[in-house]
């Protein structure tokens, strides 16, 4: 690998601002540990929780939303061509949620006792069920994108011992999330049973194995995404003060949709910001092909949402109430805007067209979510809330930080696949694995 | 002369409102769906449990009810303090250092009467904040209180999110903060002694028994006087049913109480999307699997298509 190291580089302007901007929200977070949470949010008794839940967390974790989505259509769903997204994509998302669970850490009040999630269960809870998928996603990732420290560092011993153990690791985790969820062993027995069918029908060569990524691996990561997201939809159900506009028991549907919408999305902003940063260069192909079905997320999601808000009866609402009616219009906008750019060739060709189709649509999911943990929130005892801008500098540090780590990342582990390292299970042109490590091809 | 006065308006008040109380309460008796028949099996286990009654008709608002749980619970306000001033006159009046208030309330077309309310922790049957606590820092005991456990709680503030009483408060200006709200003086209630601002009442506005028997009484005061209350029992039915409940003269609404809260346990709001985790989970499996296993067999077909035409062509070149 020939990527420049990170310490050669002269450090850029933009990194240098980065770098201040993180050293502003650290202070300021060094302040908020001091002096609780008051003396940094306009946060009340009223308004509990604020821009740090619909930015840092409900947001944050939509955005990282390419890495499940890109290994799954990757590794699933035969989308091989797509193999130089999936590896950013998987990056972006392990730095995500470790980003998340740094910021999270900020806005509970006691994150001292934060273990006490994995082992104090209430089942009912969908914040617990929110705790054990951050917990066993990020887990994944790490896991997913172990490989990659592997080749920079040329652990090939560490390497195959991943391959080999991963799935039975896997098996067992979504047991036992299954476990504390339902704490029915039926459903545990039910899980593992579907699990451990897939691993042995692909051990048997019935099913053909993935020769860089456990199978299991992949479905694990797209299992816990998509309890995760949903799950983020579900907290909100039990809350009041959600207005019409965005309180609906689909939910969790809606956050999940709108997740998979956005991860595609991403993918093409974080390609082409780093195409410009990194001087990478952007795989214009796969990207238009990204940029090609877009549509068709983008109006499954509206379609969804418009028709659960006939169903409820509250489309009226959308003219009622100033903010909540700027707030929904806008979101409406910014995503047929994003549908009609990505729809339409001649604008799709154009250097501008790709990442402007793709950020309406990342503007769209952002409106979307602060409208569920901001905007739409309504407390009529209590001052409207507002955030305070150590808030929004907080969160502000926290981004620049990870976008710092992102970069040093790209830097110095190969995240940007070379052409003799993109292979296909069916053309192994350069396997990573000694032969006897992997399963029959096709037994049929 | 005062009292005379305060009476035949509570009177016209709860004439007004005898209807509407009714019409709701009568509608609420009759079981129709799955969640109502769940909260009467729910009330049903909550009637033995420890409860409290509040009779706004009898509470003359002196506050000695603040005052001994401010002394209970260590609040750290000084007697001064807590009699400064009226501030909110509903649940925006508690704080990290005031588990319970006494609210006050008067009416421009006799300002000669008053009437009070008591904001505190309801003690629900089946609490949204107990259900939506991730680490059971709340619970609910099977004696009634509803209870904090420091040693558990991340500070995540979801079950002030979820409370639809606005009761759970949060120390923000504090390093090590805690949630705050009353717990119905589990320990006292251990000990077989009432709550301390049960037993500070002067005018017996407020008692404890169990859930049952103040229900029953709520039930018997309401139609020995039906002139004098609202026909309404506040925590009969609202969220599911509390073990706090409270009687009043004036409309609910009017004594700060928040009103059209919906007669469910707010559990039942996240119980259908938790319940359905693990269909999604095996379910899901089941179709990536099925997707994968597709996905494999066209390229299969696809590859053998291919070697097939390779191999016809390079034979007839051959031929």
């Amino acid at each position: 690998m020939t990527v420049p190291s990170f310490l050669r580089t002269p450090v850029t302007r933009g990194v240098g601002m980065l770098a201040v901007l993180g050293a502003i929200g650290l202070g300021l977070i060094a302040y908020r540990f001091a002096a609780g949470l008051g003396a940094v949010t306009n946060l009340s008794d009223g308004y509990p929780w604020g821009f740090w839940i619909g930015m840092d967390v409900l947001v944050g974790i939509a955005l990282a939303a390419g890495g499940f989505v890109m290994a799954g259509v990757v590794h699933l769903f035969g989308g091989h061509r797509f193999h130089p997204l999936a590896r950013p994509a998987v990056l972006t998302a392990l730095l995500g949620y470790l980003l998340f669970i740094f910021a999270l850490s900020v806005d509970l009040g006691r994150p001292w006792n934060i273990w006490q999630a994995l082992i104090s269960w209430n089942h009912v809870s969908p914040m617990f069920e929110v705790s054990w998928c951050v917990t066993f996603y990020t887990f994944v990732l790490a896991l997913e994108f172990a490989p990659v420290v592997f080749e920079r560092f040329g652990w090939r011993t560490l390497h195959r011992w991943w391959f080999q153990s991963t799935p039975f690791a896997i098996i067992g985790f979504v047991m036992l999330f299954v476990f504390a969820m339902t704490g029915s062993p039926a459903w545990v027995l039910a899980m593992g049973g579907a699990l451990g069918l897939w691993e042995t029908l692909m051990r048997l060569g019935v099913m053909r194995r993935d020769h860089q990524m456990p199978i299991l691996l992949i479905t694990a990561g797209i299992l816990f995404s998509t309890m995760h997201q949903s799950s983020l939809g579900t907290l909100f159900l039990i809350t009041d003060k959600l207005g019409p506009l965005w309180y609906t028991p689909i939910l969790p549907l809606l956050f999940f949709l709108s997740a998979v919408m956005v991860a595609p999305a991403m993918v093409i902003v974080e390609a082409t910001l780093s195409a410009r940063v990194v001087r990478h260069k952007a795989e214009p192909g796969l990207l238009d092909a990204l940029g090609r079905a877009m549509p068709y997320l983008i109006v499954t999601y509206l379609l969804v949402r418009v028709s659960d808000m006939l169903g409820r009866g509250v489309v009226l609402e959308a003219m009622r109430g100033f903010w909540p009616t700027v707030w929904w219009w806008l979101e409406i906008a910014l995503l047929l805007t994003a549908v009609a750019l990505f729809a339409t060739a001649e604008i799709r060709r154009r250097p501008w067209g790709l990442p402007l189709a793709a950020w309406a649509t990342v503007l769209g999911l952002v409106v979307h979510r602060t409208g569920v943990a901001v905007v739409g929130l309504d407390v009529p005892e209590y001052p409207r809330y507002v955030p305070h801008v150590a808030e929004v500098l907080i969160t502000v540090g926290i981004v620049s930080l990870g976008l710092l780590a992102f970069r040093i990342a790209v830097a110095v582990l190969p995240v940007y696949e070379t052409h003799a390292m993109l292979t296909s299970p069916d053309v192994p042109t350069v396997p990573p694995l000694p032969q006897r490590e992997l399963a029959p091809v096709s037994s049929a | 002369m005062n009292a005379l006065s305060r009476r035949t308006f509570l009177v016209r008040g709860g004439c007004a409102a005898a209807g509407l109380a009714g019409a709701s309460s009568s509608a609420a008796a009759t079981p129709r769906t799955t969640e109502d028949s769940r909260d009467e099996t729910l009330a049903a286990g909550a009637s033995g449990q420890h409860a409290m009654l509040f009779d706004s008709t009898l509470c003359v608002g002196c506050r000695a009810c603040e005052l001994a749980c401010n002394k209970k619970n260590d609040l750290g306000r000084t007697p001064e303090e807590v009699f400064r001033g009226r501030g909110a006159q509903d649940a925006r009046a508690l704080g990290p250092d005031v588990f319970t208030y006494v609210t006050f309330h008067q009416w421009e077309a006799d300002p000669t009467t008053a009437a009070f309310g008591k904001m505190q922790c309801m003690h629900c049957i089946e609490p949204a904040c107990v259900s939506s606590c991730p680490v059971n820092a709340l619970h609910k005991t099977s004696e009634g209180p509803v209870v904090w456990d420091g040693s558990k709680c991340l500070g995540c503030r979801y079950c002030m999110m979820a409370c639809p009483f606005v009761v759970p408060r949060f120390e923000w200006d504090s390093r090590n903060p805690r949630i705050r709200k009353c717990d119905m003086c589990a320990d006292l209630l251990a000990e077989g002694q009432p709550p301390a601002c049960v037993a500070a009442c002067p005018t017996k506005a407020l008692r404890t028994g169990t859930r049952a028997e103040l229900l029953a009484e709520a039930r018997r005061r309401i139609a020995a006087r039906p002139r004098r209350y609202v026909h309404h029992v506040y925590g009969e039915h609202e969220a599911g049913g509390t073990n706090f409940l409270h009687l009043a003269g004036r409309p609910f609404e009017e004594l700060g109480y928040r009103r059209n809260l919906p007669l469910r346990s707010y559990r039942d709001y996240t119980r259908p999307a938790m319940a359905a985790i693990p269909y999604a989970m095996v379910g899901l499996t089941v179709i990536l699997g099925g997707v994968r296993w597709v996905v494999e067999r066209r390229t299969d077909v696809a590859r053998r298509a291919r070697a097939a035409r390779q191999a016809h062509d390079t034979s007839g070149g051959e031929r």
